[in-house]
């Protein structure tokens, strides 16, 4: 676009009057703010912030935490090892050996062997989850993620479970169908000698 | 000169071939949907997915008459004046409706079926079909049965276009495979008791269109799109099957068969299918190894070679000459440069052809037009499919190499006389054979013989076990070059993995040692200096090797014919995200 253009449209900056440029009443305002809040949170009861770890914050219903593996009716692990999740995977975190289910099992065809999440290197973007066609990798609202070694950092398949497990209860099929009260969540933190690789 | 009107543009008919309208559209770039059509099978016409519209031009007063029904393309000659539609609205309603007919009954199960990502149903379902699913009726459901020990049949998928039938019966004319029962109730099965057990079984499931046939061996391992695909020559026999090698994680999973008219046609044996495993065993040789007191220890590269030019250079000073041993699995590059190498360095060493292993007999599968056909074979080219009692893939293309060098080609045996009889002081013996090629009796008598011995080898051999210095070279999978066939046909073989941990191919090896400038050498430039220097190469001129291979100068074998280009079957490849993989 040229200087000329005729579609340009000019601004001029405002003009500032005496007290404008003295700045007074305007810090007076800001700090009229401040003392608002300082108010607000001292008597009214408003802050925003929580005294973790004493109090426990509670994300939001689509908050993206840990990632769980969800087991089905019988115990077993849904996932069918369609390896989606890894193919969608932006941060090629995870990693899946798929292997032909028992004969015991004659409603699948396939079942993931060994199924590991890199808990470091994974972006929390939920996308596993919406490639997921049997609703088996589910992301939890748990984010106090912690761990001594990168090792214990990547979940294996019993890990997983095991986060399924602990949040059965409190998150029921969070996707799709969010419950009709915020979940009053209760974290707890991991094993910390988890089932994961040493 | 013949012309066919596809689509209102006129295109010429190539002459001296029969097509039918798929293989004329797909000439032209215009994609006719099928799934029973193969190229290499009769024509039956019973998927009815590549109905087209078809008419004829009136040669004298210009005006198209299209008949007043669809013709399935696979049956409708390329004629002068034939006019073709494929992108009518009747055409393009006519496949949807197919579409829909084929997945009544099929499950909605791709996220675990192996075909996904490489799937005839899923392309064209994407392309020509629809979304939703009107059947409300409860889907019959077939058991999952074995037609062999390697292959596993899941009848619920398939869509009867028995391509598989129709292999089993014209190309291996062995029969293991019927339709049994009617309409809604057809199954492709086996007689009872009677697998499908023939030396070329497995390509019943490179030709299944959709994941009915699947095969046990690559079953629930990989998904398709994780695999990158190597153009690579398999090295089981000396035929040279042109083979896809595909690889993801510095494994390979699978071979599959790539079409070349004048080796292989559309298949590979079920041998040189698996032999991909070799390439993926743990024992191979993983470092370089240097002899001292009793004991091999482990040296690098630079070492190892460093200790290979000093002793050999010594050897020859001291007036003894060195026996060099080319195997057949060599490339004709890797040939070239080593024994170019041992002849420079005293022009009296001997090369010899390592040892050729060979098993049973030559197998021929001989497709007849007429005979043993289900349906119209007119459109069939018939080629014979060979399976090779000598199991090296590159005994024509070392001897070529031998031969200018040494003026005649001695057989490891001869040279084995002659290294106990006490002529030689060293051995230089190259091998990238798959098992091992020498025993212990052998390997000890020749060993007390010699003073000092190079193995170069993938895999550990007795004589390896008793030599000064032990060279990791690569194995078939990851090398690059060039192989001769036993119709000396020179055909490139691309890399499909990386070099082991600790070993380095055979050819960078060989180049080290002759101080080549301008390292990492590559195949392509040493075959082009093969060219220029030998009289049998130089029709591999420029070092590039075409599509499909070239004859080696001297070999009176006319190519038969013109030559199509090759076909792969259009869902072959990987679609949608898994293409930019």
């Amino acid at each position: 676009m040229r200087a000329d253009d005729p579609n340009l449209k000019r601004i001029r900056p405002v003009e500032l009057s005496l007290a404008d440029r003295f700045f007074l009443p305007a810090i007076a305002v800001g700090l009229g703010v401040t003392a608002r809040h300082i108010a607000g949170v001292m008597f009214g009861g408003k802050a925003i912030t929580v005294q973790y770890p004493e109090d426990q914050h509670v994300p939001s219903p689509n908050y993206r935490g840990v990632h769980r593996l969800n087991r089905d009716e019988e115990g077993r692990v849904k996932c069918v090892a369609c390896m989606l999740c890894a193919t969608a995977c932006p941060a090629h975190c995870i990693d899946i050996v798929g292997a032909t289910a028992p004969e015991a099992w004659p409603d699948r065809e396939k079942y993931p062997e060994s199924f590991v999440i890199d808990e470091l290197r994974c972006i929390y973007c939920g996308m596993c989850e919406e490639a997921c066609p049997v609703e088996a990798i589910e992301l939890t609202g748990l984010y106090d993620l912690t761990g001594l070694s990168r090792e214990q950092m990547i979940f294996d398949k019993a890990k997983l479970l095991s986060v399924f497990d602990a949040t059965r209860e409190q998150e029921p099929m969070r996707y799709g169908r969010p419950p009709a009260d915020p979940p009053t969540l209760h974290t707890t933190a991991l094993p910390a000698q988890g089932p994961g690789p040493k | 000169m013949a012309t066919i009107i596809i689509n209102n543009v006129e295109y010429p008919i190539p002459e001296g071939e029969k097509l039918n309208a798929i293989q004329m559209a797909q000439r032209v770039g215009v994609e006719i949907p099928y799934y029973c059509w193969h190229p290499a099978l009769s024509v039956v016409a019973n998927c009815r997915m590549c109905e087209i519209e078809v008419g004829a031009k009136d040669p004298k007063t210009g005006e198209i008459k299209l008949l007043p029904k669809l013709v399935p393309g696979c049956q409708t000659p390329a004629k002068d004046l034939t006019v073709l539609v494929t992108n009518s609205a009747k055409v393009k309603e006519h496949q949807r409706m197919v579409m829909e007919y084929l997945l009544l009954n099929h499950p909605l199960d791709c996220p675990v079926c192996d075909q996904a990502g490489e799937c005839g149903l899923q392309d064209y379902s994407f392309h020509h079909g629809q979304s939703v699913h009107r059947f409300v009726e409860e889907r019959s459901v077939n058991p999952r049965k074995e037609v062999s020990d390697g292959i596993q049949l899941n009848t619920d998928r398939c869509i009867m276009c028995t391509r598989c039938v129709r292999f089993t019966r014209e190309i291996t004319r062995t029969g293991e495979l019927q339709v049994t029962r009617r309409g809604s109730h057809a199954e492709i099965d086996i007689f009872p008791g009677l697998p499908v057990e023939n030396p070329l079984a497995a390509n019943v499931v490179d030709i299944c269109p959709v994941g009915a046939l699947l095969d046990k061996d690559f079953l629930h391992k990989q998904r398709a799109w994780f695999l990158s695909k190597h153009d690579a020559v398999c090295t089981g026999c000396a035929t040279g099957c042109n083979v896809s090698a595909e690889e993801n994680r510095g494994a390979l999973w699978r071979y599959k068969p790539r079409h070349n008219p004048h080796v292989n046609d559309f298949w590979i044996c079920d041998e040189g299918r698996y032999s991909y495993k070799a390439a993926n065993k743990p024992d191979l040789l993983g470092a370089m190894y240097l002899k001292t007191g009793n004991d091999h220890k482990k040296a690098t590269t630079g070492e190892a070679l460093r200790v290979v030019a000093d002793r050999l250079r010594e050897t020859v000073a001291a007036g003894g000459k060195i026996a060099g041993v080319l195997s057949p699995f060599l490339t004709v590059e890797e040939a070239y440069l080593l024994g170019r190498y041992l002849k420079a360095l005293n022009p009296a060493n001997v090369l010899a052809m390592g040892p050729i292993p060979t098993r049973g007999a030559d197998q021929t599968f001989t497709p007849d037009p007429i005979e043993g056909r289900t349906g119209d074979a007119s459109f069939v080219v018939c080629r014979p499919f060979k399976i090779r009692a000598e199991k090296a893939p590159n005994r024509l293309g070392v001897a070529a190499v031998l031969e200018h060098l040494e003026g005649k080609v001695h057989s490891f045996e001869a040279l084995l006389d002659r290294v106990k009889g006490g002529e030689f002081r060293a051995l230089y013996a190259a091998s990238s054979a798959v098992e091992p090629w020498i025993d212990q009796a052998e390997s000890d008598a020749i060993r007390a013989k010699l003073d000092f011995v190079v193995v170069q080898d993938s895999i550990l051999t007795p004589l390896a076990q008793a030599a000064d210095v032990v060279l990791a070279g690569a194995t078939f999978a990851e090398k690059a070059g060039g192989y001769v066939n036993a119709d000396g046909r020179l055909q490139y073989s691309a890399a499909s993995l990386p070099p082991r941990e600790g070993s380095l191919p055979d050819l960078d090896l060989a180049a080290i040692l002759l101080d080549r400038p301008g390292n990492p050498v590559r195949s392509s430039e040493v075959l082009a200096e093969m060219a220029a220097e030998i009289p049998a190469f130089a029709t591999a001129h420029g070092g590039k090797l075409p599509e499909y291979g070239v004859l080696l100068a001297g070999v009176d074998h006319a190519p038969a014919g013109p030559f199509p280009p090759p076909f792969v079957d259009s869902w072959f490849v990987a679609q949608g995200a898994a293409r930019a993989r």
